[in-house]
């Protein structure tokens, strides 16, 4: 056994080397935006900020429509996130469990989909949105998300369903439960690991995404909060990098929340790996 | 069964979302309703002069609102045409002096020649600025303000090195520069005097002050005239005064990665040449003790001509509002507007209202780009910066990296 | 799931409803449709006015009337015919691959470590994945741009003091070459996450009982490893590996905000980002939308190993 915990130690040492690695510029984001402006322009960097000042996450606070925009984000992505599981798992479960005609056209028509230069439908795009009202709303950038994360989730999804192994799935109909009650005790929490990395893929996309929305949003009220955040770099004038740091900050948190929920699923997943037919 | 439910209401909820998208029309004109596009300058720099534009105009136009929406310089254009293809332009745009031409050519702004007289100080616009918004005579855009180009120095240092008054030419302003190099020797990084060797903004304006220019027509055809003799003289002396006084490493930087200011505020520049605005920047340890003059030419008691960035208002040709545009636009380049734009540091858009700082002498003597529908390619296409690149790292001669650019210059503004 | 079906008929008789059954029905196309239906919705016009346009002369005077000249292949031919095509083509090809290779590599085995290392270490790697994943790209660019600064980056500070040479006042935006480097570090930083992850999420479906077993019986792990782990998550590496094609292949917003405007030339030109220059910046239009078309056939060409492999999704193996 004290092979076995030499060799875990090892691999946790190596574990730990990668998340400082990985998460440097992370730490040096946050660190930044606590710093002073004289030590943010040093020559000699400054690791921690060992008097924090807020100065520059009130000034990030203090550009208009910050919560205005979070709110539209947070919409924007819930909508597009439940839409878009609900639509990409029964296609998935189409997918992995039928054989229909039309299959490969519809399976071809997806990849097609993910294939598309999202930079060359720009105005296309805009056009056909301008045409029915929905420029300016977040209805229209909802829409434009959707085929952007559905094909995704459409591809990746029956890779987890067909991860399942066959007998778990017979086992469940032996039970004389329903098909949906088999569907829902057995199959779902099954491929809960899948659809947890899908949906957390879907809000992550939607809630990075910068292009379309700048585009697409006029309103200051009616941004999306990277849509905000690049105001920072706008101007002609000065980068302040303590605003810009606390900014990003600012707006990485909410996905890590998103993340803290969801905790709870992706352990249920790991678990379910155990479960026995 | 129960699985056809679930389909079916996934169904719904598809075709619901269609539905709403189809039907919530929020996305329409409103009768009363000006959509004006200002860049994010305007918000972060004088939002009471857009304030007070908006409650002139109000004032005329009762029942009117003003949706004032800010743009950033990287994308507003693209969002423009995004606009112009779904109809649905804003009534008023700031568009940038250099971007001007291309739209006008094209036809997407409204001949505004007729309401001149209508804006305010309008008979003593500043030429350099009003030009960029003139085509075949006619107006399409009206001065909204412009900022010049200045050396931002550290008095102190010039003081502690013996300089008494700011050089009156270039070969002095040199020595000036070599001998606050020589006394800082010793700190780490720091240079007399900071410049990104490929902004091309500051580059030509030793092309200018040497007689060249970028490219003049000849029977309806742009000829490139980077390589004339005067531009080469130009450009070769500003190749020498680089490497007298100018970083080697940042010979092939950009003048905003690191912004000029930075380097300044970080006690590594003895000057930095870049917008008068600079001064706002320099940091708190060295605020007392920054000054600003006019960068000299290498004509003795001469300015040198420098580049004249500004910015003007337009009315988009599709605009359904075009009289309320025309006269926010007057209420927005009110004469009280445009002072309060100068006590910012900007130059205001008429010379009458011009005061005596070192920005306003500045523009005194300016230069600009060639008018043509394409120059926003050679700007895009970075011709200027890969020619002043190829010069300072000495990987062409001056020449040789001039032609070249001249060729390519005369080659993307003749396009059809 | 044929086989399934066909070694379980006792049920299949005795229930109404079978999945096989309902195959036949018009079940599978009810659960496809919403997809279709929103997905058509929303590209069909923008699809059909990137071909049209494509073959016309279409700039920003043609926009401003509304109305394209059509021209027939002309911006075909113009854009084959540019030898800045070809380099860019290659250039994104050899971009990608590193890319790709090295996000996919370093992802699995990071993924693979999560399996080997202590609860606290494997929540700790975990939190900071998701930390790095949940940076939005227009974030990432600016704090590289930070870090790798010439003036005062601590990129180059770290490497000086770290004895590695001296890189004061480094420049890492002077060539081609180093520029496409930071974005690949950016890239390849920016995508692990999302591989770990989701390979992670595939590695805990293997059953733990079956490794178990096998290394009870002394099987070697390197066989375990084979038979059993392999197996299970092919099939999401293969979609990653594709997936990462794809998105390396047309990547835009890191590169062009990295590498920033002032110094995009035609010597560091990456397909999304020769997209962008020809068609919009330079507001010709159909040039554009000739270089969308040609990128989508050759990504679909790229592909096609892959999109046979996904049409067997399903299929017995």
């Amino acid at each position: 056994m004290s092979v076995r915990n030499a060799r875990r130690n090892a691999w946790n040492v190596v574990g730990v080397a990668i998340f400082v690695v990985m998460i440097f510029p992370v730490f040096w984001m946050v660190s930044t935006a606590f710093k002073s402006d004289d030590q943010i322009n040093a020559l000699t960097p400054t690791w921690f900020p060992l008097h924090p000042t807020l100065k520059h996450f009130r000034d990030a606070l203090a550009k208009p429509y910050f919560w205005d925009d979070v709110k539209n984000s947070v919409i924007v992505v819930l909508v597009t996130v439940t839409i878009a599981m609900v639509l990409a798992f029964l296609a998935a479960v189409a997918l992995s469990k039928y054989r229909f005609t039309g299959r490969k056209l519809f399976i071809v028509l997806v990849i097609g989909v993910q294939m598309l230069p999202g930079a060359g439908l720009i105005i296309p795009l805009y056009v056909v949105l301008a045409r029915y009202h929905e420029v300016n709303t977040l209805t229209g950038v909802i829409l434009v998300y959707l085929t952007g994360v559905l094909p995704f989730s459409v591809w990746t999804l029956p890779g987890f369903i067909l991860g399942i192994p066959k007998d778990l799935e017979e086992a469940a109909m032996v039970d004389g439960s329903t098909r949906l009650g088999a569907f829902a005790r057995i199959l779902l929490p099954l491929v809960a690991p899948g659809l947890v990395a899908t949906s957390v893929f879907a809000f992550i996309t939607s809630w990075n995404e910068y292009i379309f929305a700048r585009v697409l949003l006029n309103d200051g009220s009616k941004q999306t909060i990277t849509v905000w955040l690049s105001y920072f770099l706008g101007t002609s004038r000065e980068t302040d990098w303590g605003a810009l740091m606390a900014a990003s900050t600012l707006t990485a948190i909410p996905v890590v929340v998103f993340f803290l929920l969801i905790q709870r699923r992706i352990a249920f997943g790991l678990t379910a790996g155990a479960v026995r037919g | 069964m129960r699985l056809r439910v679930v389909v079916a209401a996934a169904l719904a909820v598809a075709l619901g979302v269609m539905a709403a998208s189809a039907g919530a029309s929020n996305g329409h004109k409103q009768a009363n309703k000006l959509t004006v596009w200002l860049q994010v300058d305007a918000q972060s720099g004088w939002p009471d002069v857009v304030a007070a534009a908006n409650q002139a105009f109000q004032a005329q136009n009762p029942g009117w609102t003003v949706n004032v929406q800010y743009q950033n310089w990287g994308d507003h254009l693209q969002k423009f045409d995004a606009t112009i293809a779904g109809n649905d332009t804003p009534d008023v745009i700031e568009m940038g002096n250099t971007e001007m031409t291309a739209y006008m050519t094209s036809g997407a702004f409204a001949d505004l020649t007729a309401s001149k007289s209508q804006f305010p100080n309008s008979d003593h616009w500043l030429a350099g600025l009003a030009k960029s918004g003139l085509y075949q005579g006619k107006l399409y855009g009206v001065p909204y303000y412009a900022g010049s180009r200045v050396i931002t120095y550290r008095t102190d240092l010039f003081k502690k090195a013996g300089i008494a008054k700011p050089p009156t030419s270039l070969t002095q302003f040199t020595s000036d520069l070599k001998k606050v190099a020589k006394m800082e020797k010793g700190v780490k990084g720091f240079s007399a005097m900071y410049m990104a060797g490929t902004d091309w903004y500051s580059a030509l304006d030793w092309v200018f002050d040497y007689g060249g220019t970028i490219a003049t027509t000849h029977a309806h055809k742009w000829v490139g005239a980077l390589n004339s003799k005067q531009s080469i003289a130009g450009l070769t002396a500003y190749k020498n005064f680089f490497d007298a006084v100018a970083p080697k490493s940042a010979a092939t930087l950009d003048e905003a990665n690191p912004a000029p200011y930075t380097v300044f505020s970080q006690g590594l520049a003895g000057a930095i040449l870049g917008p008068a605005w600079f001064s706002c920047c320099t940091g708190t340890k060295y605020k007392a003790v920054t000054g600003q003059f006019v960068m000299p030419s290498h004509v003795a008691g001469k300015p040198i001509p420098g580049f004249l960035g500004g910015s003007d208002v337009a009315v988009p040709a599709e605009s359904g509002n075009k009289a309320q545009a025309i006269q926010w636009i007057a209420d927005f380049t009110s004469t009280a507007n445009e002072q309060s734009l100068q006590n910012k540091g900007n130059i205001p858009n008429a010379t009458n209202l011009l005061g005596n700082t070192v920005n306003a002498r500045a523009a005194a003597q300016s230069w600009f780009v060639p008018q043509a529908k394409h120059w926003v390619d050679v700007e895009n296409g970075n011709i200027l910066r890969t020619m002043l690149a190829q010069i300072l790292t000495g990987k062409l001669s001056v020449k040789q990296a001039a032609t070249t650019a001249s060729d390519n210059i005369a080659y993307t503004l003749n396009q059809s | 799931m044929a086989s399934a079906a066909e070694t379980t008929p006792k049920w299949s008789r005795r229930r109404r409803f079978t999945w096989r059954r309902a195959g036949q029905g018009a079940v599978p196309y009810a659960l496809v449709a919403p997809v279709v239906v929103v997905m058509g919705a929303i590209l069909g016009y923008p699809l059909y006015s990137l071909v049209r346009i494509a073959l016309d002369r279409y700039g920003l005077t043609e926009l401003i009337q509304h109305k394209g000249v059509y021209i027939g292949l002309k911006n075909f031919g113009s854009v084959l015919h540019d030898s800045v095509f070809w380099h860019t083509l290659l250039r994104t090809i050899v971009f990608a691959a590193t890319n790709v290779g090295l996000t996919m590599v370093i992802g699995t085995l990071l993924a693979l470590l999560l399996v080997r290392i202590s609860t606290w270490v494997r929540v700790l790697l975990t939190a900071g994945l998701v930390l790095v994943w949940s940076m939005p790209p227009v974030v990432a660019v600016q704090v590289w741009n930070w870090m790798i600064n010439s003036e005062n980056g601590v990129l180059n500070y770290i490497l000086t003091e770290l004895h590695f040479g001296n890189y004061f006042q480094h420049n890492w935006m002077q060539t081609p070459l180093s520029q496409l480097g930071m974005v690949t570090t950016l890239i390849v930083w920016g995508a692990l996450p999302f591989v770990v992850i989701t390979v992670y999420a595939a590695l805990s479906q293997v059953p733990r009982e079956l490794v178990e077993a096998a290394e009870i019986d002394g099987a070697r792990s390197w066989r375990v490893f084979l038979d059993v782990t392999v197996p299970v998550i092919t099939p999401v590496l293969l979609i990653l590996t594709s997936l990462s094609i794809l998105w390396d292949f047309g990547v835009f917003t890191q590169a062009y905000l990295l590498i920033g405007q002032p110094h995009i030339t035609s010597a560091n030109y990456l397909m999304g980002i020769y997209l962008f220059e020809q068609g919009y910046v330079n507001a010709n239009f159909g040039l554009g939308a000739a270089i969308s078309i040609l990128m989508l056939v050759i990504v679909a060409a790229m592909s096609v190993v892959y999109v046979r492999r996904m049409l067997r999704i399903g299929d017995v193996t």
